[in-house]
């Protein structure tokens, strides 16, 4: 499983996904500096969430059954259990867009890593 | 082709809601739902149950048009879910639509990424790294730009001011983004899918309580002894505390508000715990063989007499509930009371179902959840702020007239109508009319998508 290329690629996304939506609301010039910094620490919290959440489900139990049960299984739950967190963090932020861009990047970010997980295992399956 | 449609649906998507509050637009996109579904599941819609959740679905949207409460609001999203949740799988149950609704509105556009991928061999893998080729082409070059141009624009004032005067507010971004959740939302919804586990577990699940193997007449005997024991002594105890209640509601000629508030709430409270634990107990006894035990028509009888008690003790809180609002006004605390009441007399009548037709656990979760629905659809149907003011003005005994000016704005016009025909004056009036320009103002700001039923009252 190669654990550190679906790290890199979600940390990207996320950063993207981020700045993304903060570029189109509310972008200030100023910022250049911060986007440049925050690879950093996105990339630390999205690694860090990822592996404590995402992870566990496909290196404890991939000798077991496919990624794909465990896909179909897991998957349902977990996505509505972060997006009840996401949607609770935003109004509770009252819809700010710094809040708001940050659930958004970590729910999407979350999601495509689980599909990342999962498709890693396929390709290396003999058909 | 079929892209088209939901390019339509997001660009609609995008018009509706970017930069709106809700109204017409909530109405607008409930059809737009129905559309999308029926293009992709037509078949489906001469199903009886899917017309009537659809009407349900629109009904609630309209109940928005109309008060625009955050009940409604509420009651129109549980709507939507269940309507989707509903096309994932039609036979299941209502919670198990739910959770299909909701996971099918979020995260269905990532299943079908990773099947659609699965499907495919090689030649997808080959697009899949095509796509990630086209990311880098255009993502990593105007990240590089960006950055340089930040870089640059300190170094030089002219180049600086160059790129201050370039202007890209033509373009509307929040729109586009919109678009694309919407885009999202009509994708995921366009093709149901259901949460395998729970949904097989559902559809294999019956009403129907079976007879376990492991049937010892001795064991049963003894639990049946157990429950008799325990249901005798606590119909004892809910009679005792049934008669003081009444005596003590006959007793006392009139009682103020704090001692009528008392009462209520500290009866919603033992009446919570009375009926949680009515159920569980009754559930416990009959959760296996004891209900197909031989002599168990005494203990049968003693849950039912438990449950006749439990719903006196429903009747009596709702008795004292009843004095409260006739004394002291409609509050939204007091509805909510009177619809826990409704809620827990269905749970005690579905229990006694449970309980003389042997029936498992998840048919009191069917038919309770299904209550619970059908109850927040009608009372998202009722304008209850202009209930509560209609009441609380003219009829009832003492009316707090602070609570009806911190209600939604859905009372400003019979406010407005009460302070002219009682030609009030003073800070009564001063409140209203503030609370009233204030309400005309907004629905004069209304643009087309936030048309509520109120614009057309003040033309």
């Amino acid at each position: 499983m190669n654990t550190p290329l679906i790290l890199a690629k979600s940390s990207l996304l996320s950063f993207c996904i981020f700045w993304g939506i903060i570029f189109i609301v509310d972008f200030e010039p100023g910022m250049f500096g911060f986007i440049v910094l925050s690879i950093i620490p996105i990339s630390i919290v999205c690694s860090a969430f990822i592996l404590f959440t995402i992870f566990p489900f496909f290196w404890r139990k991939s000798n077991e059954v496919s990624k794909a049960n465990i896909f179909r299984t897991y998957f349902p739950f977990y996505a509505i259990i972060v997006f009840g967190f996401s949607l609770f963090g935003t109004i509770i932020a009252k819809f700010y867009i710094f809040p708001i861009s940050f659930f958004a990047s970590a729910f999407f970010t979350t999601m495509q890593a689980w599909v990342w997980f999962s498709r890693d295992y396929k390709n290396k399956t003999p058909q | 082709m079929k892209q088209i449609p939901l390019i339509i649906g997001a660009i609609l998507f995008s018009t509706l809601f970017c930069h709106q509050s809700i109204g017409l637009n909530l109405v607008l996109f409930s059809l737009l739902t129905i559309c999308i579904l029926a293009i992709n599941h037509l078949k489906t819609f001469k199903n009886t149950t899917t017309l009537i959740l659809s009407s349900v679905y629109i009904l609630t949207a309209i109940s928005v048009f109309f008060y625009g409460s955050q009940l409604a609001i509420t009651a129109n999203c549980i709507a939507f879910i269940t309507f989707v949740g509903h096309f994932s799988e039609s036979k299941s149950s209502i919670y198990v639509n739910w959770l299909n609704g909701l996971y099918t509105t979020v995260a269905r556009f990532f299943e079908h990424q990773l099947n659609s991928n699965s499907k495919k061999s090689g030649d997808k893998f080959k697009r899949d790294i095509d796509y990630l080729q086209w990311t880098k082409v255009i993502g990593i070059p105007i990240l590089t730009v960006i950055i340089f141009i930040s870089l640059y624009k300190n170094g030089n004032p002219v180049f600086s001011d160059f790129i201050s005067k370039i202007d890209f507010s033509f373009i509307n971004f929040q729109w586009f983004l919109f678009a694309v959740l919407g885009y999202y939302l009509l994708f995921n919804i366009s093709k149901p899918t259901a949460v395998d586990p729970a949904t097989v577990a559902d559809l294999n699940t019956g009403n129907n309580l079976a007879k376990n193997d492991d049937y010892s007449e001795e064991k049963l005997k003894k639990e049946n002894q157990l429950g008799l024991v325990l249901l005798a002594l606590l119909n004892i105890l809910i009679v005792f505390f049934l008669i003081t209640d009444v005596s003590y509601l006959l007793t006392i000629e009139q009682l103020n508000a704090p001692q009528l508030s008392n009462q209520v709430h500290s009866g919603i409270n033992a009446l919570i715990a009375s009926i949680v634990i009515a159920i569980a107990i009754i559930l416990y006894f009959f959760r296996g063989n004891l209900n197909y035990f031989e002599a168990n028509k005494p203990l049968k009888t003693l849950s039912y007499i438990w449950i006749a008690l439990n719903i006196l003790l429903v009747l009596s809180i709702a008795l004292k509930n009843y004095q409260y609002i006739f004394a002291f006004g409609f509050t939204y605390k007091r509805i909510g009371v009177v619809i826990y009441l409704l809620l827990t007399l269905i749970g005690l009548l579905s229990t006694t179902i449970k309980v003389n037709r042997i029936k498992n656990i998840w048919y009191l979760m069917r038919v309770n959840t299904q209550a619970a629905f059908f109850i927040l659809i009608v009372a998202s149907a009722i304008n209850w702020d202009s209930h509560i003011t209609q009441y609380n003005l003219y009829y009832a005994q003492t009316t707090d007239f602070n609570y009806l000016i911190n209600l939604s704005e859905n009372n400003a016009f019979i406010l407005k109508d009460y302070s002219d025909l009682m030609v009030l004056k003073g800070e009564k009036q001063s409140k209203i009319n503030t609370k009233y320009r204030r309400y005309v103002r907004s629905l004069k700001a209304n643009s087309w998508q936030e048309t509520r039923f109120d614009n057309f009252k003040i033309h």
